[in-house]
């Protein structure tokens, strides 16, 4: 027994050692080799002091509500910007104004981001978000990175197949995840197939007022509507989004929702949507201008697709879409102009909902399956025709020929990507630069913060004909997409330019005054280093003392036109924070319900006499 | 009766009137501020009638070590200088139709005058400013006086003074107007 033992130890420590002996012996210069390389991937990616990144990464922050903005190829994280999630380092929900726009809620789901488009090109000048979590839509003005507009979608499901938009941003669409009956109400379960509707909002955007308007939305059956894209170029006119669930099951999807071999990609032609809500063939429903399109003759169609697709993607020249199978490992590429013929024919079915169903074979133009790619989920391209599919279950990217779908290229990634986000990738003119995965798991990637982990994202080099991975690097959860844009083509302000005529500002230290009327107190003030001026003629200019009870405004603008003088404006144990960059002018608003006395402070550190910034709400007894 | 200036002359001085009233319109001195947290650099900058450049900011900085601020209104010279450049842009083309070599050199030596004047001026308003600190300001600073031109070192900024066009054109005006002399010289 002992010697058997021992035997089959000094047997496992040899074989032990000869594998060691044979993976790790030094035959060449392998390790050489391996640090030229990692040389040469550093050098790629450091960016000198002095020197900038070339693209911004602006990527969702999923369920924490915000936008993250990151350098490209550095992978520096530059920026937070609060979306859809309070924010109390720049005071984002604490001001009157942030506070309107985000009511109650405190927090949202934000998953596809997308920067507005002139021509099916990023324009820069605005970001849209989509809230799956509280069916909102938002608008970030990228001159400040600050958001600016916030709406309410009526009678939706969770917009998780949103944003995206049309080639000039005509509409910024939303389809809805889960269907619903509309404006939410009570339908039981049972009644799926006839109450539960699933319903895409097609919004606009006045970039002067800086505000959306609902224009009109469209109700469909109550499949479930994954991803989305808008046609470019010549199929300009369309939209085409990914379904699952077209089972209807109500309860444990993962199983029921995964039975049909075939779900749909159904295309829509807003163009003609449009015209027929001109036209006045709309019904009112809780407030939206809800369309049929099987009313609209051409307006919508259906083409069968390999169960359960996640992504649908428009390739850049917009002659085809590129739909990823998730639960079927193949790519299958559809032809618009296929479409358009089969749609010429005539040659379709009805569905049951009386939406015509192209023939998968007229319209499918080729699929693609290499071997052992799984879980393909998203599609992104370059500028040579390639296409860059992410695949999920068995963690890597695949690079392939739209035109042959010869695979060329498959790298790991670190690991299971959701999305991947190529530079310039989902335009009209994809910059073949770089392409970053989106990565849901992180396992050991980086120093261990315990069982919650980051995310991570992968970084290649797609620049040549094989893909290059850089590096890794970790993100807050969770950005579902990004989209990566040249820095040339976004216009940051340094400052809020000085405005005399804005509501409620003040621009020199001897005009802050305060103003009562009934139990409303309104301080006009200014922020200034180092100190708050909130009433020039009083003995002491930064002491404000209110009744118990009244409703406090302070108005307070930032007279220090100053590069990155930010002040920011706390009160002691009033829960109450807020910030105001230079030129700024914000509120804050709120009702002095305790009586005391509060020390008022700048927040944002902002010169050598900071700590000096302070002052006092007096808040007398009743 | 002597000769009258050449006509090159009476050119000469047409020219140096043109250029004495084109520098209304231009920079004639400025300041630069350079601190580690202001690399691209801060920029005062003095038009024969106002003030330009980062103004504020200078000022906001200022209120640190106690320096008065300063605005067109902390300058009366702004309200009349224009005047003074288009009467002697004026006197220069009177002097120049007239012809008349003595009124030449009462012109030069205005001009000189002027300049003299102008430059002991600043001097006065920078030492002033440097040396009337507010003894309550957070940061003590020995007085100083800021050169007219060169580098001064304050606290964490290096200023650079330097003259800009409208002085250099002023130069420029002088040399054109003591050319007649060399010109008609002897006659």
């Amino acid at each position: 027994m002992n010697a058997q033992r021992i035997i089959s130890a000094v047997v496992g420590i040899a074989a032990g050692l000869l594998v060691a002996f044979v993976f790790f012996g030094d035959f060449g210069n392998e390790d050489t080799a391996t640090s030229a390389d990692n040389k040469s991937k550093a050098e790629k990616v450091f960016v000198p002091y002095g020197e900038l990144d070339d693209y911004y990464m602006l990527a969702s922050g999923g369920h924490s509500g915000q936008l993250f903005v990151y350098g490209v190829p550095s992978m520096r994280k530059i920026r937070t910007v609060p979306v859809f999630t309070p924010d109390p380092a720049t005071g984002y929900g604490y001001d009157k104004e942030s506070k309107e726009m985000l009511g109650d809620y405190t927090w949202g789901d934000f998953h596809h981001p997308a920067v507005s488009e002139t021509e099916g090109d990023y324009d820069g000048e605005f970001l849209f978000a989509n809230d799956v979590g509280n069916n909102r839509v938002a608008a970030v003005d990228l001159g400040i990175f600050h958001t600016v507009d916030i709406m309410d979608l009526p009678n939706m499901g969770g917009p998780h197949a949103g944003v995206f938009l049309t080639s000039n941003t005509e509409y910024i669409a939303l389809p809805t995840r889960f269907a619903r009956p509309l404006g939410g109400e009570y339908a039981s379960l049972d009644k799926y197939e006839e109450e539960y509707k699933g319903v895409v909002s097609m919004t606009t955007f006045d970039k002067k007022k800086k505000e959306f308007d609902l224009a009109f939305q469209i109700v469909l059956p109550p499949w479930s509507y994954d991803l989305s894209d808008a046609g470019k170029k010549d199929s300009s006119d369309w939209i085409v989004m990914t379904t699952y669930n077209t089972e209807f099951a109500t309860t444990n999807l993962e199983i029921n929702a995964s039975q049909n071999d075939r779900d749909y990609i159904v295309m829509i032609n807003w163009k003609k949507l449009e015209k027929a809500v001109a036209d006045g063939k709309y019904d009112d429903v809780n407030g939206a201008k809800m369309v049929d399109p099987r009313d609209v003759k051409g307006a919508i169609y259906a083409v069968p697709v390999a169960k359960s697709p996640h992504g649908v993607d428009v390739t850049p020249d917009g002659t085809r879409f590129i739909a990823s199978g998730k639960l079927a490992p193949l790519m299958t590429v559809f032809s618009f102009e296929k479409a358009f013929d089969a749609i010429e024919k005539g040659d379709f079915d009805d569905e049951k909902f009386g939406i015509p169903i192209l023939p998968y074979e007229d319209v499918m133009e080729r699929e693609v399956d290499p071997p052992g790619a799984l879980g393909p989920l998203h599609t992104q391209f370059d500028d040579k025709g390639h296409a860059y599919n992410t695949m999920f279950i068995s963690s890597e990217v695949v690079k392939w020929k739209v035109d042959t779908g010869e695979v060329i290229d498959r790298k790991p990634s670190y690991y299971s990507p959701g999305h991947a986000s190529a530079a310039e990738g989902d335009t009209v003119d994809p910059d073949g630069k770089w392409l970053v995965a989106l990565n849901k798991i992180a396992k050991d990637n980086f120093l261990s913060v315990g069982p919650s982990h980051p995310e991570s994202m992968d970084l290649y080099d797609i620049s040549g004909e094989e893909m290059e991975h850089i590096m890794a690097a970790p993100v807050d959860p969770e950005p579902h997409y990004a989209q990566i844009i040249h820095r040339d083509k976004i216009k940051p302000k340094k400052l809020y330019e000085k405005d005399e005529d804005r509501p409620n500002s003040v621009w020199s230290v001897d005009d802050a005054h305060i103003e009562r009327k009934g139990d409303e107190v309104h301080v006009y003030g200014v922020a200034l280093r180092s100190r708050f001026v909130f009433d020039a003629k009083a003995e002491r200019p930064d002491a404000v003392t209110v009744k118990q009870g009244d409703k406090v405004f302070f108005h307070m603008t930032n007279i220090d036109l100053d590069q990155d003088i930010t002040h920011g404006f706390g009160i002691n144990d009033y829960n109450l924070n807020f910030e105001v960059q230079p030129g700024q002018t914000s509120t804050l608003e709120f009702v002095a319900d305790k009586a005391g006395t509060y020390p008022i402070y700048c927040t944002n550190f902002c010169s050598a006499l900071h700590q000096e910034m302070s002052g006092y709400l007096l808040v007398e007894p009743k | 009766m002597k000769k009258k200036l050449s006509k090159v002359s009476m050119f000469s001085l047409i020219a140096a009137a043109i250029i004495i009233f084109i520098t209304l319109f231009v920079p004639w001195w400025g300041m630069e501020f350079y601190a580690p947290q202001y690399p691209e650099g801060l920029d005062i900058i003095v038009y024969p009638t106002t003030l330009a450049g980062d103004i504020d900011v200078v000022n906001g900085l200022n209120h640190y070590i106690g320096m008065k601020e300063f605005s067109n209104e902390s300058f009366p010279e702004l309200q009349f200088m224009p005047y003074i450049v288009a009467g002697i842009a004026v006197l220069t083309l009177i002097v120049a139709f007239l012809r008349r070599k003595s009124l030449l050199y009462g012109l030069i030596a205005l001009f000189a005058l002027g300049g003299a004047v102008g430059i002991l001026d600043m001097r006065r308003w920078l030492k002033k400013f440097g040396t009337e600190l507010d003894p309550n300001a957070p940061i003590d600073l020995e007085p100083f006086v800021p050169p007219i031109i060169g580098e001064n070192t304050i606290a964490n900024f290096v200023t650079n003074s330097y003259f800009t066009w409208g002085a250099f054109l002023l130069g420029l005006a002088f040399i054109l107007m003591i050319f007649p002399l060399w010109k008609d010289r002897g006659k």
